[in-house]
């Protein structure tokens, strides 16, 4: 056997095509049931909507208005799964975001301008996210714990700078700059977004053929950009009036996928969530990352505290309490890993988007709101557990590794004796366990 | 004849025939030996007796009368009990209460349970403190626990999987003595092991798996070393453990140096040079400090003094800047310390040398792909493709890929920790033989192992080490395992049996 046999530059070798099986993996319910509930409650409030003679639920005006609303927990459940596949978990986003929005408007308050009140406020709420990275970090308390008490500690400092009364400004700044609306010609970029689709998706089919990559998405993305494109060009109106906030958090969740997805960042970000111990045996600075989401959570809370304020120009000090409880349904929703190193932001989003389809349906159809909170724990708990079984299944039937016989006696073989992940969680510490 | 397999299949929904036609009849008051490479189908085996899984075909026969049994605690009634490699013990609670774990219902009273631990303690003839948290218990301590509470709940057959893995010399006379005693008192053993020396020294019979079949079934006075390791995988073995290093060129240049590396309680002041193209075997018992001492080398010591230079540039203390520097550790523990088990090979393999494979931080797949490939095809990494996750592999191919991560990078030290723990004979032998790979890469090995004969086969200098400190140095040519042995446990006669 020669150990490193270098192989001439260039070379292309021929892998086999991905079987369908594994094309449709991304399909299963365990990998996409977020997206089936999403287009399943979408499916029932629209019939809803048309059995009782309302208006077509999936109007650009609903449609924008289910975005809009969904906004705060949805820029915040992207940042939250980035957290969680750190393997982290953080509480303390509703008292941030509240602090941010408090910090926002004294500073504005001082006559200050709108850019200087802006960034004094980020800058608390990545303070707060830093302290919360440190202490959780570098001095080892638990996530939870720090967390509970900075979203305590955080809200009392709220109180301490409001003296417990509401804040509110006269100046229109930042309302001027962070509400109002911007049509969009959806009929035409949703169709420029389908098409660019569909030419990723003939160009990782090129590359398969070449066999440079297996992901076997080539086409399905094909075939996902023919259709966006049709719908697009067919139904979808020429203004829809999203709001300002609306682009800013479709900016946030793209951003946050494409470096989760297609980055180095993103891979160590998963690794260091996925097993943070070889993670830094592989020479990756965990540490930073498992500090940097915290940042980013304090920063992206005060954020969404801006934009809470910018529509109403004024903040109590109980405002947003009980948020980060909503990030986390979002996040539980789309399928994050409580435990790291698995979890999708885009999912996040659907995740959020069915809570607030869920509230705006009940509310468009006046289907009595005393039942929306159990609606949406059962949700959340159906989701979970369908997860669970779906994967549990899935696992069933997954054909395990066999490998082709070999008389040399090597590894392999079939029914692996001793799968290398099976050992991990129940094994001891050899070394510290011997002193 | 207390427990029969008769003709025992196993076929699983995927189609892998894990198991066929397999007999095994354990007598009682005996001690059975299972061997056979990873992935011989000795786990399968095994949770058919203990009635985890179902066999496809044949029948499980105990005390003479066929049973089935469909669940875990069925086995457990009849008296069989099944310890996994991994004991599991609730580390948080105290050993009378793991002991007793079977009988936890309504009002846990610590006096009558105490009087029968006394009891058992006798029949086992060892004592672990009752009131000690089985967390804090070393692992061979543990591994007694383990048995402690199989015949607390009236076991009179108890399979042991692996139970010596990673236990130092003392603690598996400790339990071999139980063992035997218990035998005496009429409980019967099935003692599976890599070990093929402990197997021998230890059993009554032996069992012999290949590829799911009886390969050899036999009593053990019929039996050696060479004919275990014939049946297991042929002849191939021998002649690599029979290897000696050749002699390192002389001039070649110092790649790694260490003064004075100490650390409160774990190093006492150790120097170590490796030269490019050096294999540095390190022998010591567990404990020792051997793998302290690559934890320092590694950067992963913060409370480690002294200097670690690579290429004749010191180096900071620190994990990431050892890394840069070129040095590669591949841990004892792969699942815990060296893979990310839910992720493919591929992923896996390039996860060191991410920032290389990536063009403006965005990974490169089709090398990624690529690299995997080629350490698939250069380590015999045995699996159907790169998307393999490697949490489906057995502990061998694992190892292999943990090997891979570092195959194609910039590093020029190796720490090799353990490297052919829990990995059959056949793949031992492969990493053998890339370990040697690497050296005449012009790269610098330092490795660690319990095996000391294993060290003898691939290092060119042992260093032995004792109690945080470097006790002598040999060059693999004027030592032999003996006395390489008595020097690691302090004795200046040698005594009792070579163990791996």
């Amino acid at each position: 056997m020669t150990t490193t046999m270098p192989r001439p530059a260039g070379a292309v070798r021929a892998r086999p095509a991905p079987s369908l099986r594994q094309r449709a993996e991304p399909f299963r319910l365990h990998r996409a049931g977020v997206v089936y509930a999403f287009a399943l409650i979408l499916m029932t409030f629209t019939m809803a909507a048309e059995l009782t003679g309302r208006p077509f639920y999936l109007s650009p005006v609903n449609t924008a208005n289910i975005l809009d609303q969904t906004v705060q927990v949805g820029i915040l459940a992207v940042i939250m799964t980035i957290c969680l596949i750190s393997g982290n978990f953080d509480l303390s986003v509703g008292a941030t975001a509240a602090l941010g929005a408090g910090v926002t408007l004294t500073v504005l308050n001082t006559g200050s301008g709108v850019a200087v009140a802006v960034l004094a406020g980020l800058g608390t709420g990545a303070a707060m996210g830093l302290l919360n990275g440190v202490l959780v970090q570098l001095v080892g308390v638990n996530a939870f714990i720090v967390t509970l008490g900075t979203m305590t500690g955080v809200r009392g400092l709220l109180f301490i700078l409001t003296d417990g009364q509401s804040i509110q400004t006269d100046h229109d700044g930042l309302g001027d700059a962070f509400t109002g609306v911007l049509p969009l010609n959806a009929k035409v970029w949703i169709a420029i977004a389908g098409a660019v689709f569909l030419a990723l998706g003939v160009r990782s089919l090129m590359r398969e053929r070449k066999g440079l990559v297996t992901s076997g998405y080539g086409p399905w993305m094909v075939g996902a950009g023919v259709v966006v494109v049709a719908v697009a060009l067919l139904f979808l109106p020429t203004r829809w009036e999203l709001t300002k906030q609306v682009y800013i958090f479709v900016a946030v969740a793209v951003v946050a996928w494409l470096v989760l997805r297609f980055t180095a960042v993103g891979r160590r970000l998963y690794a260091v969530g996925g097993n943070t111990e070889a993670a830094r045996l592989s020479g990756i600075d965990v540490a930073r990352y498992k500090i940097t989401p915290f940042v980013l959570n304090g920063l992206f809370a005060a954020l969404v505290g801006i934009l809470y304020v910018s529509r109403f120009s004024a903040i109590n000090p109980q405002a947003m309490t009980g948020l980060e409880l909503t990030v986390l349904a979002a996040a539980i929703l789309g399928g994050t890993s409580l435990f790291g190193g698995a979890g999708n932001v885009l999912k996040s989003v659907v995740g959020a988007l069915i809570l607030f389809t869920l509230i705006n349906g009940f509310g468009v159809l006046n289907l009595g709101a005393n039942y929306q909170d159990l609606i949406k724990g059962v949700v959340i708990i159906g989701a979970a557990t369908i997860y669970v079984l779906a994967e549990r299944r899935g696992q069933r039937s997954r054909p395990a590794v066999a490998a082709p016989d070999d008389d040399d006696g090597g590894g392999g073989g079939p029914a692996p004796d001793r799968p290398a992940g099976a050992d991990s969680p129940t094994a001891p510490d050899r070394r510290q366990a011997t002193p | 004849m207390l427990l029969e397999a008769r003709g025992v299949s196993k076929r699983f929904p995927n189609g892998t025939e894990a198991l066929r036609q397999v007999s095994l009849a354990v007598e009682e008051g005996s001690i059975h030996g299972l061997v056979g490479a990873n992935g011989a189908g000795k786990s399968t085996l095994f949770k058919i007796i203990a009635g985890a899984i179902p066999p496809t075909a044949g029948r499980i026969r105990w005390r003479g009368a066929d049973v089935t049994w469909s669940a875990p605690g069925d086995s457990r009634a009849a008296g069989v009990s099944t310890i996994h490699q991994h004991i599991p013990l609730v580390p948080t609670l105290t050993v009378l209460e793991n002991v007793y774990i079977g009988e936890l219902s309504g009002v846990f009273r610590t006096a009558p349970l105490l009087q029968r631990y006394e009891e058992l303690c006798e029949r086992l003839g060892y004592r672990a403190d009752p009131d000690r948290i089985v967390g804090e218990l070393p692992l061979g301590e543990r591994q007694m626990v383990a048995v402690a509470q199989a015949l607390a709940g009236g076991a009179t057959l108890v399979c042991m999987d692996e139970p010596t893995a990673s236990m130092a010399h003392a603690e598996v006379d400790v339990l071999f003595a139980a063992v035997r005693r218990l035998r005496a008192d009429g409980v019967s053993f099935v003692f599976c092991s890599h070990f093929l020396d402990q197997v021998l020294e230890l059993t009554d019979a032996v069992t012999v798996l290949r590829d799911g079949r009886v390969v050899t079934s036999a009593p053990t006075a019929s039996l050696d070393e060479a004919a275990l390791v014939d049946a297991m995988v042929g002849r191939r073995l021998h002649e690599i453990e029979e290897h000696r290093a050749d002699p390192l060129p002389s001039g070649a240049p110092v790649l790694l140096e260490a003064r004075d590396l100490a650390s409160p309680g774990r190093l006492a002041g150790v120097d170590l040079t490796v030269r490019a193209g050096e294999i540095v075997g390190v022998a010591g018992m567990l404990g020792s400090g051997r793998s302290e001492l690559l934890e320092a080398l590694f950067g992963a010591d913060p409370r480690c003094s002294g200097t670690v230079a690579v290429r004749g540039e010191p180096v900071r203390n620190r994990v990431r800047s050892r890394v840069r520097a070129g040095i590669a550790l591949v841990p004892e523990d792969r699942a815990r310390q060296g893979l990310v088990p839910a992720w493919e090979i591929w992923r896996n393999v390039s996860l060191p040398g991410l920032g290389a494979l990536s063009r403006r931080g965005v990974p490169d797949h089709a090398a990624e792909l690529d690299r995997a490939e080629r350490a698939i095809a250069d380590l015999g990494i045995r699996t159907p493709s790169a998307e393999t996750p490697v949490g489906a592999l057995s502990g061998g191919n694992a190892q292999k890929v943990v090997f891979g991560k570092w195959l194609f990078g910039d590093g020029d030290v190796f720490l090799l920790d353990e490297p052919t723990v829990g990995v059959d004979v056949g793949a031992k032998a492969d990493i053998l033989q890339l370990v040697r790979g690497f050296a005449a890469a012009g790269k610098a090995v330092v490795i660690v192992s319990s095996g000391f004969e294993e060290l003898l086969a691939v290092a060119h200098r042992i260093v032995v080490m004792r109690a945080g400190r470097v006790v002598a140095e040999r060059l693999t040519g004027e030592t032999d395992e003996p006395e390489l042995l008595a020097l690691a446990s302090g004795l200046t006669t040698v005594t009792g049996a070579s163990r791996r």
